[in-house]
């Protein structure tokens, strides 16, 4: 124990003495959680719009009056016809544009239904299809209360009840995103190039032939950058509980037990790279390319797993970021607990145990 | 009869399965000597060491180092051995103090216990003990790593090429504090490719491409030179190289240092008279032809061209 001490004690040594990689350890987590807070948000709120109404009766008036009280629209320009909409598509940077074609509310009175043209910029896809949405629940909105008003009766009417986060908060989605990303980071990049860089000055040798464990090598590397990663994680709790409001369902000790477990399954992911390279550059590329990369793309953080084609969805699997993502996000916004989210837990678990056994294995192969 | 510190008995070891690094080694090192390993840069010292010190596993062979199998019982090794790498493997970033604290408790050895065997070391270093170890000098890296490799008094040390790249100064130094340590009972094992330094071992090994060539202590391969030595200067040794080429008589020639070494294999009372008169006739300008004793040097020359 007295060397496992010695080497935490140096681990420790070597991160206070490098004042740059640790500032910006600690500072990262915190600027990621800001920038992704305040910049990436998918909720979209005035966007500019164009309506050229041709029937310029009631009906098509109140239909406007109710895009523009939506908040999501705000009517920039009323166009006379259509080659003025694309005008203002490349001059006034409108993101849509509705035509209400002649006779709207004769065709809706007398026929029961009636059209309307919505030209979109699709240069950006992803507004583009925030944007669509949300005209379809004003227009779908605005059906139904016309509908009561002619006192027609719909045939039925969609109640539609948002489980879990009721604003479509995109918060909930990125911070534990944010921290899967810091804790492989942290974890796993620092631990393994930390050990790579012993192999490649050699001390890693004069480590090997003395008596030491090499359990307590591993160990005394991964234990130092656990703690400062696990800083990290509550850093980023602070601040998403305090700036953007977001909830922790679950119990909150279950919340950093679960960070513990897969800390440990991404420390000894790191140990795993760092094994099987020789030098920092290698452990570096290795974990950007066979960890960090399938983290950011494989895990369901920024895309979601079940529109990838089946390669990469049984892919996913074997990632640990996956299950680390689906278990908090049960978690935190679920407010599941132990009996929900065992299974994940075992997994990471698992997949810990194999690493570690395996990079042991490797450290003192001797050919 | 005393017990062989180390004993090596055909051991191969090929990289990748292309590159033999070590052919056939054979040899002793006996309990309390200073035994070197000569040999020019990629002879396989190197690999020689890293196979003692069971860092590497051999292709074939059998390795005891006082009678423990370096293949299976190498953590009892570890134990006993005590190794100084060719390049300075120690942490820059922690002090002179930390990193002997640091190698002391990962050989569950007490500093204060041992001190006696590193004081004539340390006492050269202490000044600097609060200097991180990545800001000394190259003379002083090297005292600390020693230190660091004695400090739970190992019953073998070995050192990778310890004098390369230090200073002239620094080198005698340090081959004075390896007498010292031999004074303490500890077999020293000791690479360099400075054949000048090899007259300090007790005995040597000439290696040369991953072969022993030889092993006897330096006296006894310089009493054993065949050839008759003479060194002159010559104005242009390269094109003497050339000229030499197309030279009858049966002797050997090269370049050292400053000056030109020729090992005649002929009676030289006749000799000399026909080497002087065919640089003559080949146009070379040289000065006197003076007859010189061999060094350990001219003896590994000497074996390498004859067994070529």
């Amino acid at each position: 124990m007295k060397e496992l001490r010695m080497i935490l004690k140096k681990e420790f040594i070597h991160i206070f003495r490098d004042t740059i990689t640790l500032a910006l350890v600690l500072a990262m987590p915190i600027a990621l959680v800001l920038l992704f807070g305040f910049t990436i948000s998918t909720d979209i709120r005035n966007a500019k719009i164009s309506v050229l109404d041709q029937s310029k009766d009631t009906q098509s008036k109140t239909l406007v009056n109710q895009l523009s009280a939506s908040g999501y629209f705000q009517v920039v320009s009323y166009p006379h016809n259509e080659l003025e909409i694309d005008d203002d598509f490349k001059n006034k940077g409108i993101k849509l544009a509705i035509i209400i074609p002649p006779n709207f509310e004769e065709n809706l009175s007398k026929e029961g239904n009636a059209t309307l043209q919505v030209i979109n910029d699709v240069s950006d896809l992803n507004v583009a299809s925030i944007l669509n949405n949300y005209v379809r629940a004003v227009v779908q909105r605005y059906t139904a209360d016309y509908n009561d008003n002619s006192s027609r009766g719909s045939a039925f009417d969609i109640t539609v009840k948002m489980l879990y986060n009721p604003e479509s908060n995109s918060v909930y989605m990125f911070v534990p995103g944010i921290i899967t990303l810091i804790m492989v980071l942290v974890t796993a990049l620092l631990s393994s190039i930390t050990l790579a860089r012993e192999k490649e000055t050699g001390t890693m040798r004069m480590l090997l032939i003395t008596p030491v464990k090499k359990i307590y090598i591993i160990v005394g590397k991964v234990i130092p950058y656990m703690i400062i990663s696990f800083i990290s994680t509550i850093a980023i709790l602070v601040i998403s509980v305090t700036v953007f409001k977001m909830p922790i369902n679950g119990s909150l000790l279950m919340l950093l037990f679960l960070c513990i477990i897969f800390m440990l399954t991404a420390a000894s992911f790191g140990m795993l790279i760092s094994s099987i390279s020789r030098t920092q550059v290698d452990a570096m590329m290795i974990t950007m390319m066979g960890l960090f990369l399938p983290t950011v793309l494989l895990s369901g953080f920024l895309f979601p797993l079940n529109s990838m084609p089946m390669v990469f969805q049984v892919l996913a699997n074997i990632f640990p970021a996956k299950w680390f993502i689906l278990a908090i996000k049960d978690v935190m916004i679920k407010g599941s607990g132990f009996f929900d989210i065992w299974l994940y837990l075992l997994i990471l678990f698992v997949m810990a145990v194999v690493f570690i056994i395996f990079s042991l294995s490797r450290l003192d192969k001797r050919n | 009869m005393s017990v062989s510190a180390i004993s090596i008995k055909g051991v191969n070891k090929t990289y990748e399965g292309k590159i033999e690094a070590l052919k056939d080694i054979n040899l002793d090192v006996e309990e309390g000597e200073v035994f070197g390993l000569v040999g020019p840069d990629g002879a396989g010292k190197s690999t020689l060491f890293n196979i003692l010190t069971t860092l590497l596993l051999p292709d074939s062979g059998q390795i005891k180092v006082f009678l423990m199998d370096a293949v299976r019982d190498y953590k009892s090794i570890r134990q006993i051995i005590g190794y100084l790498p060719g390049t300075f493997s120690l942490y820059p970033d922690l002090s002179v103090q930390e990193n002997l604290d640091f190698f002391a408790v990962m050989y569950k050895s007490d500093i204060e216990e041992n001190m006696s065997l590193i004081e004539p070391i340390w006492k050269q270093i202490s000044p600097f003990k609060d200097r991180k170890a990545g800001k000394l000098s190259g003379g002083m890296k090297q005292k600390l790593a020693l230190c660091c490799a004695l400090i739970h008094r190992p019953s073998i040390l070995f050192l990778d090429e310890p004098t390369t790249g230090v200073d002239p100064v620094s080198r005698k130094e340090f081959w004075d504090i390896l007498k010292s340590i031999r004074q303490q009972n500890i077999t020293v094992v000791v690479s360099t490719p400075y054949m000048d330094e090899a007259t300090r071992c007790d005995r040597i090994a000439l290696i040369q491409d991953g072969r022993i060539i030889g092993i006897n202590p330096p006296q006894t391969f310089i009493n054993n030179f065949k050839g008759k030595l003479y060194t002159f200067k010559s104005e242009n040794i390269f094109s003497l190289l050339k000229v030499m080429e197309q030279c009858p008589l049966n002797c050997n020639y090269y370049p050292y240092g400053e000056h030109c070494h020729v090992a005649f294999y002929e009676d030289m009372q006749e000799a000399l008279p026909k080497f002087e008169a065919f640089l003559q006739e080949h146009h070379q300008t040289y000065e006197t032809i003076t007859p010189i004793d061999p060094s350990v040097e001219d003896c590994f020359i000497e074996i390498v061209t004859h067994s070529n």
